[in-house]
């Protein structure tokens, strides 16, 4: 069995700070929301929140920074076209509410 | 140098081309995985969002105590597994088989942990009435269905991800599985971590009366 | 990250299984749970067979229905004496004929064949490999696709029959249940699980032929020098990827919507049958932007295979290299990318916003540009050249013209303001038929008169071949181009019949469709005699007889159980390296050692 990548294995310190920061994101998450924000702010600023968690968990716990970067090319770009694409419903969503009889 | 077992059925490593991304072949297989399944996931939270947008009825199901307060505690738990899950890595890696076990045990009881919680957190929206179909503040339906259902789909991949790590767990004891399997198992293990920090902004803080 | 490092991480196992699995002996082993991806082809390639005669009687019954509504069907009435007692076609019954239709044709024929079938069998030996990344994986993913089909299947024998809701399952007509119409019950959950379990192993297969491609390359074998059908084998998996992991939730949903309470894809104060339903606040367009979000790359995980086989075939009967083959991998890879850019081009009609359907109709024009690049790099290979035009050459060529008959329509049905009139219509059908269903069909012909020798190790009549494909062609034209024409008159489609009303004088152009859709499918018993004939009277087949250059041609017809014999084999060249001149005539094999003048090729 051979160790694999010592030279640029993050030290276990490094996954700390990580989860430190992670669990420091989840508390301004938390704090935002009894903030007194409008919704579509709060809306926003826990999108940019996540996306932001979901790229240090990508980066440093699933190992993606220390991988050759063809990997992230072939992965990432295509899923995010995908969720970019998704986008097209919210037309239909908010259409919803005017065409929708009024509710008695 | 032969990685004949690096995937079922493979040639000599000396007489293949390396792969691309120079990885094992089950790590990539993983990797794939996790964006389809991030697709999976992608879907259903659009539709959430679909929905939450065009119902004008929508009511906001949770209070700070206990909903909020337990969704917190199981966020940190989760984010802890992934920390020990990490370490279970690691030792496997340098060989440690009986580190390996107790940080895998570890990860194996925090999921548990997590999956208990959101158990009860569910049984405790079943007695206020909220069900698929059922909204007891008469609201949207959708509220409870959404909830449920995307939720009910993460604890899916969490109690999935705790048999997983389980069998793996016990398969490296015994040496039929390997490192490797171990960081495999952990990267799908992070993935459920990372679903859950969308998950939790989206369904939990954005619900708050 | 230096190389010695990896080395180290990818192969950190040792050696414990250095074959994990030997020649079955048992028959069970051998060709029912078999391992070996060979097996796993003909068996996606059986199926696929099955599937399509069964898509081709329904749509037979539902032809016959339109040409003759006020005539029994001959023989229904016998085999579905309770859906059509005395072979009386109801409306509810043609609905029901159509959706199995759709269904069995888009899932099980234009899924499995092309991709799954062709892929398992070719892909493993193009690459140099001994079999998939992971063989057990491949072998799941062939019977959770049966499994899927059986499922499906069974609606037929279900009290109610099967759904009526179209192969697009529509909300909120599949959601609400028994009282929207017959087979709406059980008929159309059945439906849903089964496509459940098929984006299951459709996804199960993806994996396995994207890692295949990446990681089990012979030594040379460089990603430039793979053949253009494992490229395109390739890109559909990636497409597939995504598409059927989109779909999955979607069934998912749909299935809670009829057995869970929830309303997800049902608006409030529905009324079906008299009845209010008791759902509120869900939308029916969420289903379309799903199922189409799944649905439109799902055209291309049919159709690129298809360009994959014909782009492979060209070359060796043309004798030329294939013009651009840069081109054409990113022509694919752009396919790839907008296909998940259009899928609102389904849904003009929907209720969607406008200013959506103006966003979709842009990419759809521009997803034409790839398109029209790979038909003139085909045409431009084609020029000039001394084509052998034996049966495979032949539908490689029908392709071409059917891809771009069905394409040009594609044109006017891209733009909202067209398609308004033309998306209920049989303009609609007729374009589909062509550029997806036939032109796959003749791509599945083309790979099965290509690669038959090399899976039966027999070749197969050529005599019979070519009347097969000339009937065909002229039965295809016969029977899809009158349906343009029907389209421009407004003759709506999905309707059993038109006795009495306006489209009444259509109706002899729809005996002639009739009649044509008879004979088409007639003249396709000969392809099923040559096949049974050849598989086991045919004159033997020597390993390469079509002077192919890529690997599968250079081992045995059929190849051994692990492809080469134990050989390793190692790669020289392209796959494109025809019209030279070289030691086997006018054409250098990827395996043939590097001629002098060359330099040494190791990547």
């Amino acid at each position: 069995m051979t160790t694999t990548e010592t030279a640029t294995e993050p030290t276990l310190r490094v996954y700390v700070y990580v989860w430190l920061g992670m669990l420091a994101i989840v508390a301004i998450e938390a704090v935002l929301v009894y903030a007194h924000v409008s919704s579509g702010m709060l809306l926003a600023s826990l999108l940019v929140l996540a996306f932001l968690e979901a790229a240090v968990a990508l980066r440093y716990f699933m190992h993606l920074r220390y991988e050759v970067p063809l990997l992230f090319w072939t992965l990432i770009p295509g899923l995010l076209l995908a969720f970019v694409m998704m986008n097209q419903f919210w037309a239909d969503a908010a259409r919803l509410n005017t065409l929708r009889f009024p509710i008695p | 140098m032969s990685d004949s077992a690096m995937t079922a059925g493979s040639m000599h490593g000396a007489a293949m081309e390396p792969s691309p991304f120079l990885i094992t072949s089950r790590k990539l297989t993983m990797w794939l995985f996790i964006v389809a399944d991030a697709a999976t996931f992608g879907a259903i939270l659009f539709g959430y969002g679909y929905l939450r947008f065009g119902s004008p009825n929508w009511t906001k199901p949770f209070t700070f105590s206990p909903n909020i307060i337990n969704g917190l505690v199981m966020t940190v738990v989760l984010l802890t597994s992934s920390l020990t899950m990490l370490c279970g890595v690691a030792a496997a890696r340098e060989g440690r088989s009986g580190a390996t076990m107790k940080w895998l045990g570890a990860t194996i009881l925090l999921g548990v942990t997590f999956a208990v919680l959101h158990l009860r957190e569910w049984t405790g929206m079943f007695h206020e009435g909220w069900s698929l179909s059922k909204n007891p503040m008469g609201g949207s339906v959708q509220v409870g269905a959404l909830f449920f259902s995307i939720t009910g789909l993460h604890l899916l991949h969490v109690i999935s991800g705790v048999i997983a790590i389980t069998v793996i767990a016990i398969g490296f004891r015994a040496r039929k599985f390997t490192a490797g399997h171990v960081e495999t198992t952990g990267l799908y293990w992070h993935f459920v971590d990372l679903v859950w920090m969308f998950v939790f902004p989206l369904l939990y803080l954005l619900n708050v009366r | 990250m230096t190389m010695d490092s990896v080395s180290a991480s990818i192969t950190e196992l040792p050696p414990a299984t250095p074959h994990d699995h030997a020649p079955p002996e048992s028959f069970l082993r051998k060709y029912v749970f078999s391992l070996d991806h060979k097996v796993i082809g003909k068996q996606y390639l059986g199926l696929g067979l099955i599937a399509v005669c069964t898509g081709m009687f329904l749509s037979w019954v539902m032809r016959y229905h339109l040409a003759f509504p006020d005539k029994a069907v001959p023989l229904i009435g016998w085999i579905a004496p309770t859906f059509a007692a005395g072979g009386v076609i109801t409306p509810e019954f043609y609905l029901q004929l159509m959706t199995m239709h759709g269904t069995i044709m888009v899932f099980f024929v234009l899924t499995t064949a092309p991709f799954a079938g062709f892929g398992n069998f070719v892909l493993p030996i193009q690459v140099g490999a001994e079999d998939m990344a992971f063989p057990r994986f491949n072998m799941m993913s062939f019977w959770v696709t049966f499994v899927a089909f059986a499922v499906l299947v069974a609606a037929f024998f279900v009290p109610d029959g099967p759904p009526l809701s179209g192969w697009t399952a529509y909300a909120p007509l599949s959601a609400v249940g028994k009282s929207s119409g017959p087979g709406e019950g059980l008929g159309q959950t059945l439906w849903v699980i089964a496509i459940g379990i098929f984006c299951i192993g459709q996804l199960l297969g993806s994996l396995n032929f994207i890692a295949t491609t990446l990681d089990l390359r012979a030594k040379g074998m460089t990603l430039a020098r793979l053949p253009y059908s494992t490229w395109a084998w390739f890109i559909t998996s990636m497409i597939g990827l995504i598409a059927f992991s989109v779909l999955l939730p979607a069934c998912v949903l749909l299935l809670l919507d009829r057995v869970a309470g929830t309303s997800f894809f049902i608006p409030a104060g529905l009324v079906v049958s008299d009845a209010i339903q008791p759902h509120s606040g869900g939308s029916p367009l969420l289903w379309q932007h799903l199922f189409w979000f799944f649905g439109h790359p799902e055209v291309y995980i049919a159709i690129v295979p298809g360009f994959g086989i014909i782009s492979t075939i060209l070359p060796a009967v043309c004798r030329k290299p294939h013009l651009g083959p840069k081109v054409l991998i990113a022509s694919q890879l752009a396919i790839a990318g907008l296909s998940y850019m259009v899928w609102g081009h389904h849904m003009f009609l929907s209720g969607m916003s406008p200013s959506s359907a103006t966003l979709f109709s842009v990419p759809t024009l521009i997803i034409t540009i790839p398109s029209a690049i790979i038909t003139l790099l085909w045409l431009g290979t084609i020029y000039g050249s001394k084509l052998r035009l034996n049966t495979a050459a032949l539908f490689c060529l029908g392709f071409v013209s059917v891809f771009v008959t069905g394409g040009l329509s594609g044109f006017f049905l891209s733009q909202p303001s067209i398609d308004t009139y033309l998306h209920g219509t049989y303009f609609v059908v007729g374009h589909f038929h062509f550029v997806m269903g036939v032109a796959a069909m003749f791509g599945i012909f083309a790979g099965t008169y290509f690669w038959f020798p090399k899976m039966f190790g027999r070749m197969m009549n050529e005599t019979l071949g070519k009347w097969h494909f000339a009937l065909t062609f002229i039965g295809v034209y016969a029977t899809f181009m009158p349906m343009h024409w029907l389209g421009l008159e407004g003759n709506v489609r999905r309707y059993s019949s038109f006795p009495s009303d306006y489209m009444h004088g259509s109706l002899p152009l729809h005996r002639f469709i009739t009649y044509s859709a008879l004979f088409l499918g007639a003249s396709q018993l000969i392809f099923l005699v040559n096949l049974i004939w050849s598989r086991f009277r045919g004159p033997v087949a020597p390993d390469n007889p079509w002077e192919a250059t890529s690997l599968e041609w250079s081992t045995t017809s059929p190849p051994p159980f692990d492809n080469f014999g134990g050989v390793h084999p190692v790669v020289y060249h392209g796959p494109n390296e025809y019209g030279v001149s070289g030691p086997r005539g006018d054409y250098i094999m990827q395996t043939d050692p590097p001629v002098a003048a060359a330099p040494a090729a190791t990547a």
